[in-house]
């Protein structure tokens, strides 16, 4: 797959090939939008399209988008939308603008894989980095995965974060902090879960510093990117605050996600705990739920030093997992960077069973989603387990992958040991 | 990282996936178990890191955050006053009823006499203290007027015979007596006296009775409580207890009309219940408040087809599951009217003693159901198209008197005293009550200590315990009757605060449950990485001095 040499034909072929697909879909087949739209594999209550419309309505009609308690997201996104013509009227236009977003999230992907910094970042060195794949490959990877395609065509709003997040690694990888901090603090602005990515990203900006203007100090390059982040939300926050003309923006969009005040069902492994939480203890479990999410950054990130596009990687893949409200398109954009290490593919060990766990929820969800809500033959339990079992493909996944890269990172540490069995002692 | 680490030091959660060499490569048998190479320093400084990483986290944050939502408020609750109230300790239920005597007549002193001697032959048949008749000489001025601080005013008036007789509007008794019935200034007894003291006993007898029964039943010291409550005394009053809707401080009145066929479509409902209804739904209106709506149904089959209903039928004659008669809206209770208009009848005997309308003209046309409302069969010439306001006179007049002993008004005297004596009534059962409910919160607060008390609760206590004191001070009169009004529904109120009710049933072995099938498995690993760290950490420095000793030694 590698090897090839990589025309600008073929990087044009790649991209009106994903923009045909799309648009052939979106045109086509007319009532496929809308169902994947209300599809909850698809629309979360953060970030449903739907819900960005009823928002978009009030916004035009000169009523606070967040009355009614419908629209859960950021206020940017309003003025965004109105300056498209009429969604009603000439959908093309929006069609477009989502498929622009997912082009542009392949550029940065192709970007990040050509760096090489998943085979060799500044302090380590893949004894394996020869085997991989090109930007082509991964672009490509991204762009027809199925899970990709279904959310821009189910128009989540979830495609801008994953956009902000690849162009903030790009950045991140090109040497250039400032962009990648602002991109960062885009994404957080739009889900704010983004946030926790900022240590890693700030090592990996750290390592990836032109030399010509870098910064000595470790302490006073976090420094100033954590004070860019806080200028940029801050900035956001006012410009929002100027769109709605109050704060209320906050609890509705950061609250909803902080308590979980929509429990409605999701692939996720939250809504159904809350459903059945008792209420004096809901409080303290959502920080539980929370404290646990973030848990992973401090613990990832020192362990896995060397590689900081790894930790954001796995931290991805855990966000995918345990965050309030995921959807399909967290676990494409895990899936997007995993193919960055193909040169630890060997030493995976579960990939067969976490290929197939993934892809039998993935099936098996709808079905029992339907079998619950419109067949009414099943329960919430039936959903429910499946999305266990679509967590626990993932966590096996996550797992699978860390242990690939913590091998590989032994191997180069001792390179007599390269193909032994290991056993943990 | 742990795949150098010696075997004793165990891999924290991040470390799992990673394992160490495989020793087990042995090639020759006589060759021992092969040792891992020694651990890096950098190596066992990351490992502490990441176990530091955690433990941060959980210390800095997961702590604070337990403590901030699992903490129980519990407001103050003056818990000894609360079950003083509720053991009758703090207030004595006293109803001193002021009884005034027109003897326009009499000449003061022998009006004196005989008032004397009526108090000491009252004060004979009483053996109640918390109920007592205090009789007093209306000034002569005041003639014919009832005064209002009394609630019975006697008119002794010259006649042949002693007679008593009710006025009818007025809570006024009329005594006749003739000439030689004045007892003279020296005698010690008199028959009129005992005559007017006989009366009044027995005016009074069923208030009397119904207050000892209440006081009876709730938790009253026995030193207060009356004797001498005959069974079949106390049985008559527990029934009409049970007949009576439990009380509420709004009554949903729903009137409904149901017709067999098409005719009459339409009433004149308003202009009726205006005329006849109203006055006594405005006496009682500072006991309870009423809400009213009325329906109209057509072609409406009644549960039972006879043309001739016995008792048995009319407890099935309401058609539950085809009337639309909802069971209560906005949480008040609901008391049905229903004017059925049919052909049906009721048969004689069905009457049963004191159930139903015992009126003459009325006598087979209704019956009361308990605690529900009343149903008025009405037979009309077939082309009556509106019911007008005189033909729903008598049926509303049965049901003006059905309400009244729905709301658990005594049956004895006439109507004004009887609304007297339902406020009076009301006003010991509410104090009771509230009292009673302040005890269960007492009670409750004392056996879950650790149930949450909202401000919300001790706001409404203290409130509660002002009115109940108030109403305390003011029994008898219409100001009693509100405080205590106001006292019942805040103890209501924060007896069934939202967020206590939900813990009531929430023992403490059950946060176990809650805690541990999340928090266990979180943190086995985090207290197992912590205490292997921990051994590793005391190992180095003890082969740090062992050491430092050698050293020295050499």
């Amino acid at each position: 797959m590698d090897g090839a040499k990589v025309t600008p034909g073929r990087t044009a072929g790649l991209y009106v090939g994903a923009a045909v697909l799309r648009l052939a879909i979106f045109t086509l087949l007319p009532g496929l939008p809308d169902l994947l739209t209300g599809r909850v594999e698809i629309s979360t209550p953060v970030t449903s399209f739907k819900r960005l419309q009823e928002g978009l309505f009030l916004y035009n009609h000169n009523v606070s988008p967040y009355d009614g308690g419908v629209y859960h997201q950021a206020p940017l996104f309003l003025p965004l939308f109105s300056l498209l013509p009429s969604f009603a009227s000439l959908p093309i236009f929006t069609y477009l603008l989502y498929i622009a977003v997912d082009l542009l999230s392949a550029s940065a992907l192709w970007k990040i894989a050509d760096s090489g910094e998943a085979g060799s970042s500044a302090l380590f060195t893949s004894s394996r980095r020869e085997k991989r794949w090109s930007g082509f490959v991964i672009a490509a990877v991204f762009l027809f995965n199925p899970f990709t395609v279904a959310t821009c065509i189910g128009r989540s709003t979830s495609v801008f974060t994953t956009c902000a997040i690849l162009h903030a690694i790009a950045k991140a990888v090109a040497g250039a902090p400032l962009g990648a901090m602002v991109a960062l603090s885009f994404a957080s602005y739009l889900s704010m879960y983004p946030l926790l990515l900022l240590p890693p990203l700030v090592l990996l900006c750290y390592d990836r510093q032109r030399p010509e203007r870098a910064t000595k100090s470790s302490l006073q390059f976090a420094g100033i990117c954590a004070s860019i982040v806080a200028g940029v939300v801050a900035i956001l926050f006012q410009m929002s605050y100027f769109i709605t003309g109050s704060w209320e923006f906050l609890p509705s969009t950061y609250g909803v996600q902080l308590t979980l005040s929509d429990l409605a069902p999701n692939v996720g492994l939250w809504w159904y705990f809350f459903i059945e939480m008792f209420d004096s203890f809901r409080s303290f479990f959502l920080a539980v739920f929370w404290l646990h999410l973030s848990s992973y950054v401090g613990g990832l990130t020192v362990r896995i030093r060397r590689q900081p596009l790894v930790v954001m990687t796995l931290l991805l893949g855990i966000f995918a997992i345990f965050k309030p409200y995921p959807s399909i398109s967290d676990t494409s954009l895990f899936l997007a960077l995993v193919p960055l290490y193909r040169h630890v593919f060997p030493l995976m060990r579960y990939t067969f069973v976490s290929a197939a766990v993934i892809m039998y929820a993935s099936f098996l969800g709808p079905a029992f989603y339907y079998l619950w809500i419109y067949a009414g033959s099943g329960n919430a339990n039936f959903f429910y387990a499946i999305t266990l079992v679509w967590g626990l493909g993932k966590s096996l996944l996550v797992c699978d992958l860390m242990f690939a890269v913590l091998r590989d990172e032994w191997e180069v540490e001792r390179p007599e040991m390269a193909g032994k069995e290991i056993r943990q002692i | 990282m742990s795949i150098q680490q010696p075997p004793d030091h165990g891999a924290t959660t991040f470390e799992s996936p990673v394992s160490s060499t495989g020793a087990a490569t042995v090639s020759n048998g006589a060759q021992s178990k092969k040792q891992p190479p020694p651990e890096k320093p950098s190596d066992v400084r990351r490992r502490s890191h990441i176990i530091l990483a955690f433990w941060l986290i959980v210390l800095c944050l997961g702590l604070p955050i337990w403590w901030r939502t699992t903490t129980i408020y519990r407001a103050d609750l003056p818990v000894q006053e609360m079950l003083d109230w509720a053991d009758g300790k703090a207030c004595r239920p006293v109803f001193p009823l002021r009884i005034s005597i027109q003897a326009n007549a009499l000449q003061e002193q022998e009006a004196q006499n005989l008032l004397r001697l009526t108090q000491h032959a009252l004060d004979d048949l009483n053996d109640f203290s918390g109920h007592h008749l205090r009789l007093q000489l209306a000034p002569p001025a005041a003639t014919e007027n009832h005064d209002s601080e009394s609630v019975l005013t006697i008119r002794l008036v010259p006649g042949d015979t002693t007679t008593a007789k009710f006025d009818p509007h007025e809570p006024m008794l009329d005594i006749t007596y003739p000439p030689n019935a004045i007892p003279s200034p020296t005698s010690s007894s008199s028959s009129l006296a005992t005559y007017v003291a006989g009366q009044l006993r027995s005016t009074f007898a069923e208030e009397q009775a119904t207050i000892s029964h209440l006081l009876s039943t709730n938790a009253i010291p026995s030193e207060h409580r009356p004797q001498g409550l005959s069974p079949d005394v106390s049985e008559s009053l527990s029934k009409r207890t049970t007949r009576s809707v439990k009380y509420a401080p709004t009554y949903h009145l729903t009137f409904s009309l149901f017709t067999s066929g098409p005719l009459p479509s339409s009433w004149d409902i308003d202009g009726a219940i205006n005329e006849y209804m109203k006055p006594v739904l405005d006496v009682l209106s500072p006991i309870h408040n009423f809400t009213i709506d009325t329906q109209v149904q057509l072609y409406a089959a009644p549960g039972v087809h006879s043309q001739v209903l016995n008792k048995e039928d009319l407890s099935s004659f309401i058609n539950a599951a085809e009337w639309p008669l909802s069971p209560s809206i906005g949480g008040a209770p609901t008391i049905n009217f229903i004017v059925f208009v049919g052909n049906q009848t009721i048969a004689a005997p069905s009457q049963g003693p004191g159930e139903g309308d015992d009126a003459p003209g009325s006598a087979s046309h209704s019956w009361l159901i308990p605690q529900w409302g009343t149903v008025y069969l009405l037979s009309l010439p077939d082309d009556t198209t509106r019911l007008s306001s005189e033909a729903l006179k008598q049926p509303l007049l049965t049901f003006t008197s059905h309400l009244l002993s729905l709301t658990g008004t005594p049956q004895s005297g006439s109507l004004p005293l009887r609304l007297s004596t339902l406020a009076r009534i009301r006003s010991a059962d509410l104090l009771l009550r509230a009292s009673s409910t302040l005890g269960s919160l007492a009670r409750l607060a004392l056996a879950l200590p650790s149930i949450s008390i909202p401000s919300r609760v001790a706001d409404g206590v203290s409130k509660t315990m002002h009115h109940l004191r108030l109403a305390c001070e003011t029994l008898g009169g219409p100001e009693g009757l509100a405080h205590a009004r106001i006292a019942e529904a805040e103890a209501e109120r924060a007896f069934f605060e939202k967020s206590m009710v939900g813990q009531l049933y929430f023992p403490d072995e059950h946060k176990i449950a809650v805690y541990m099938p999340l928090l266990g498995p979180v943190a086995v690993p985090l207290v197992m990485g912590l205490l292997n760290e921990l051994k590793a950490w005391r190992k180095r420095r003890r082969e740090a001095a062992e050491q430092g000793a050698g050293k020295k030694k050499e």
